[in-house]
């Protein structure tokens, strides 16, 4: 196990910086030496000034702070959408590979339809009908993004159900949603899980987006927020987009990584000594 | 292929469908009544509600209203915004030129490039250049679009001041001819360059994985021991077998060109339908949001159909 | 017996690793005659495939070190320049490979790999000769010259097979290095092809190896046998003397794990053990580790090639010296 992840690189780098990020999101209040949420008494300060490590916005909020406790959302984006859209990804999947025939067919063809559509436009749509709290990204994220896992999870179980362990259990006459529930879902986890993980990233990468376009939750401090904000001040105070920028792109290549690293776990394609 | 051609065709009508049946849903299931969805939350306008209620038949039950929902938007009308009383599909086709021009630029741009970079590190395999490009489209893949925009913002309007910044023409003059064009060339740089360098990850790493895997196939061992040179081998039958994924690709990446323009028409206040959405948010115009969900999701199905039948035509492995 | 056309000395193949330096073949010498066909037999693992690899240059530069000699019609394969290596490539040495289904580009007709193929050599070469030329040869392996025109998704395994076989024909090719060709393929079907092999070299007059695990492809294909066991050879002899007597210990533990060609039952018998690790040196005889008569030199001192009773042996039971 160990040396699996040391001889994966990207696996290796993947897992350490999620280490590193769930400290953060732990230990936001202790890391970040201002809470975000007050506003200072020092109006708009610049890089290392007045102990502000990133400078601070026109409100006097300490950016290191924000982006600080920035993480807390994009991680909570992350994690609860990538639950729902992996849920779902998982159910239909489940039932159209293990199933087969018609169902197969008629749900097959609906994940592809539906891997077909704007993703981010239809969630922009219904934020911008159902208010824009925090709760409503995550969900509507979720809802909108299970094909892929969907198409995953069916390759899965249409694999598995021909495997020798599920047809024994067939054969001792256990029924087809024990059968679904109790082998091959868990037996078929481990790819969506993986691709979970870029799920993940695409979120927080929507999730920026639209709080880029005005529709994240206000009452929040998010990186897209902080982007958001500080596309009005680029030339007087660029730091205060700038850095959000970067949180998102070291957590999102944290994610890409882990992601990587786990489907190589998966197929090992250098085998070692070839030949011979 | 004409039964496959037929088969994409009828799930491209499908999908349409599905689009127009959410796009029903959702004026249904959101907060407050349909109609004020369609007029604006803030707007309450006794002739207008009334107006509105026959158009779409709202008193009739919801299979009806469904019918005459499709029925409307089929024939293009997609409702009025309420904001500038005009109708969507007008406000969105005035602004549409100046949209594809981005996408379609920044499209062909970054298949080239992304492909190009592909197949040399490909060629290269663990060279330093195929490192650099690796590492290049993995960080890449990772910025958020808007984001690098306002970087190249900061950096031109503060540092390099050689490029315009926003809009797609210099308001204080009024070019015509070659200098138009010109000036036009000049606003595009920036936010084709944004664009481009974010499809870039997409094409790279399908381009250099494909050719990799063509060049370990057992038929190009075959033509090894026929003596055919090396250059030969990989522009007739390395290239065509690894060009093949790069053409859904293309599809995947105008497919997220057309709604991730949006953004980038934002950050560099270029005159498209991405000021549209972003005013129609502010204002809570919901048509003219619907519509352009509408617009762009049918012309990605339309577009991913195409697409799917030049890759049946072009791959003689897909007959049905 | 005609001339010599391939002539290998004391032939070593070492693949580079980053640790390691594997062993694959070696210290391999026989001769091959015009006419003749050779048979390669050994386990998987063994060393065959490398061998032929090898032969046709075709192992990566960076991760193999090739030694010997392989005089092949006045040439030393080993050292020739891939200028020189391209001029008699297919022309004079051409192979069929294992994997029919995946010999050929999918999204290209055949046809037009063909004359590709045909023109590395030919440049100037007419479409209507080429076709000419393989319509006789797919004629050879009974197949419509309908092929010519059709993508390979549309031909079975034992089509792509024989289509295989037809263009590494094309040339007049001085020797054939046919590697595994029959093994993906059903028995039916192998047998079929072997047959029409054997009839087509009677036409052309073809020299060929060929590289097998199976002895009755050997039986059924070939008149000279070269068994080799974790990269060295054992015997190599006739056909029809070491498949009727074999000498050497691991040859007739292969033919017990095969079934009689005779059709007498005997029980069938593995060999216990396992293939060496080629990575490490060893000072005996690299089968003593499995052989049943094994005796205290195999296991220090490893056997000289000796000629007995028409053929080449490494084994320390034979060459009188013990």
């Amino acid at each position: 196990m160990i040396e699996t992840i040391l001889n994966d690189k990207q696996l290796f780098f993947g897992i350490l910086g999620i280490i590193f990020l769930l400290s953060v999101f732990a230990l936001a209040p202790v890391i970040a030496p201002q809470n975000p949420y007050n506003y200072g008494p020092d109006i708009l300060n610049g890089i290392g000034e007045n102990g502000h490590l990133l400078g601070t916005n026109k409100m006097g909020q300490d950016i290191f702070s924000m982006i600080i406790y920035g993480a807390r959302t994009s991680l909570q984006v992350a994690v609860i959408s990538a639950l729902i859209s992996g849920l779902i990804g998982i159910i239909i999947g489940g039932i159209a590979g293990f199933f087969g025939g018609i169902v197969d067919e008629i749900l097959s063809e609906i994940i592809n339809i539906f891997m077909m559509l704007p993703t981010f436009f239809l969630i922009l749509l219904i934020i911008s009908l159902f208010g824009n709290s925090i709760y409503n990204v995550m969900i509507v994220i979720g809802l909108t993004t299970w094909p892929r896992n969907a198409k995953l999870m069916r390759g899965e179980a249409l694999s598995l159900r021909e495997r020798t362990f599920v047809k024994a259990a067939t054969a001792m006459g256990e029924n087809k949603p024990q059968l679904l529930f109790k082998y091959i879902i868990p037996n078929g986890l481990f790819p969506v899980i993986a691709n979970t993980t870029v799920g993940m990233a695409n979120a927080i990468l929507t999730e920026a987006s639209l709080s880029f376009l005005g529709l994240g939750d206000p009452n929040i401090i998010s990186w897209g927020q902080m982007i958001y904000e500080g596309k009005s001040y680029l030339t007087s105070a660029w730091w205060i987009a700038f850095f959000a920028g970067i949180a998102i792109v070291i957590t999102v290549t944290i994610f890409y990584l882990l992601g990587d690293g786990l489907n190589h776990v998966m197929n090992p394609k250098h085998s070692v000594g070839k030949g011979v | 292929m004409k039964r496959y051609i037929g088969k994409r065709v009828l799930t491209g009508i499908i999908t349409i469908l599905i689009v127009f049946s959410i796009n029903f849903v959702i004026i249904n299931i959101a907060p407050g009544d349909p109609v004020k969805t369609l007029m604006g939350q803030e707007t309450d306008d006794p002739e207008l509600r009334a107006a509105l209620e026959e158009k779409y038949g709202l008193d009739e039950p919801l299979p009806v209203q469904y019918l005459t929902y499709l029925k409307n938007a089929l024939k293009g009308d997609l409702g009025i915004s309420i904001i500038y009383n005009r109708p969507v599909i007008k406000m969105i086709t005035e602004k549409l030129s100046a949209t594809i021009l981005l996408v379609l630029t920044s499209a062909i741009l970054s298949l080239l490039i992304g492909t190009i970079m592909g197949i040399i590190a490909a060629r290269k395999e663990d060279s330093i250049i195929d490192l650099i490009f690796s590492g290049f489209s993995y960080i890449l893949n990772s910025v958020p679009s808007f984001w690098l925009g306002l970087l190249f913002i900061i950096l031109f309007s503060t540092v390099l001041k050689i490029l315009p910044t926003y809009g797609m023409t210099n308001v204080r003059t009024s070019y015509t001819g070659l200098a138009y064009v010109w000036d036009v060339i000049k606003h595009m740089v920036l936010p084709v360059s944004t664009l481009v360098l974010i499809q870039i990850p997409l094409y790279f790493r399908i381009a250099k994985s494909s050719v990799l895997q063509v060049i370990n196939e057992d038929f190009i061992l075959t033509l090894r021991a026929t003596g055919m040179r090396e250059k030969k081998i990989f522009n007739k039958y390395v290239f065509k077998n690894a060009i093949l994924p790069t053409v859904t690709t293309f599809g995947i990446s105008l497919a997220y060109l057309i709604t991730g323009v949006v953004l980038i028409e934002i950050v560099f206040a270029w005159p498209g339908t991405g000021r549209l959405v972003l005013t129609a948010i502010n204002q809570r115009d919901y048509p003219t949001l619907m519509g352009i969900y509408l617009i762009m999701s049918v012309s990605i199905a339309v577009m991913m159909m195409i697409i799917d039948i030049l890759y049946a035509m072009l791959d003689p492995r897909i007959r049905y | 017996m005609g001339k010599t056309v391939l002539d290998l000395k004391n032939f070593n193949v070492t693949y580079l690793n980053k640790h390691q330096r594997v062993h694959a073949v070696k210290n391999a010498s026989f001769k091959i005659n015009k006419g003749d066909s050779l048979g390669l037999v050994g386990e998987s693992g063994s060393g065959k495939s490398t061998l032929a690899m090898a032969l046709l240059r075709l192992l990566p530069l960076k991760t193999t070190e090739i030694s010997g000699a392989a005089n092949f019609i006045g040439k030393d394969l080993v050292k020739l320049s891939e200028k020189e290596l391209r001029k008699i490539r297919w022309k004079e040495l051409s192979a069929v490979f294992q994997k029919s289904m995946n010999s050929f580009s999918p999204v290209h007709k055949i046809g037009t790999q063909v004359e590709d193929i045909y023109r590395v050599h030919e440049p100037g070469a007419k479409k209507k000769e080429i076709f000419e030329k393989f319509s006789y040869l797919l004629e050879l392996v009974k197949l419509s010259d309908r092929v010519y025109s059709s993508y390979p998704h549309e031909l079975s395994g034992g089509m792509l097979q024989r289509v295989s076989i037809a263009v590494s024909l094309i040339n007049d090719p001085e020797l054939l290095v046919m590697d595994e060709a029959t093994t993906a393929l059903d028995v039916v079907t192998q047998g079929e092809i072997l047959d029409e092999v054997v009839k087509m070299e009677k036409e052309l007059d073809m020299t060929r190896i060929m590289i097998t695990h199976d002895m009755s492809v050997v039986a059924t294909s070939c008149n000279k046998v070269a068994v080799i066991y974790a990269g060295e050879l054992m015997e190599v002899g006739l056909v029809k003397d070491v498949l009727k007597n074999p000498l050497h210990p691991y040859t007739k533990g292969l033919l017990n794990s095969f079934p009689s060609l005779k059709g007498k039952n005997k029980e069938l018998q593995g060999i216990s053990g396992f293939l060496p690790d080629l990575s490490k040196k060893y000072a005996g005889c690299i089968f003593s580790s499995r052989c049943e008569h094994v005796m205290d030199i195999c296991k220090k001192q490893k056997p000289k090639q000796v000629e007995e009773e028409g053929r080449l042996l490494n084994c320390h039971l034979y060459g009188g010296g013990n």
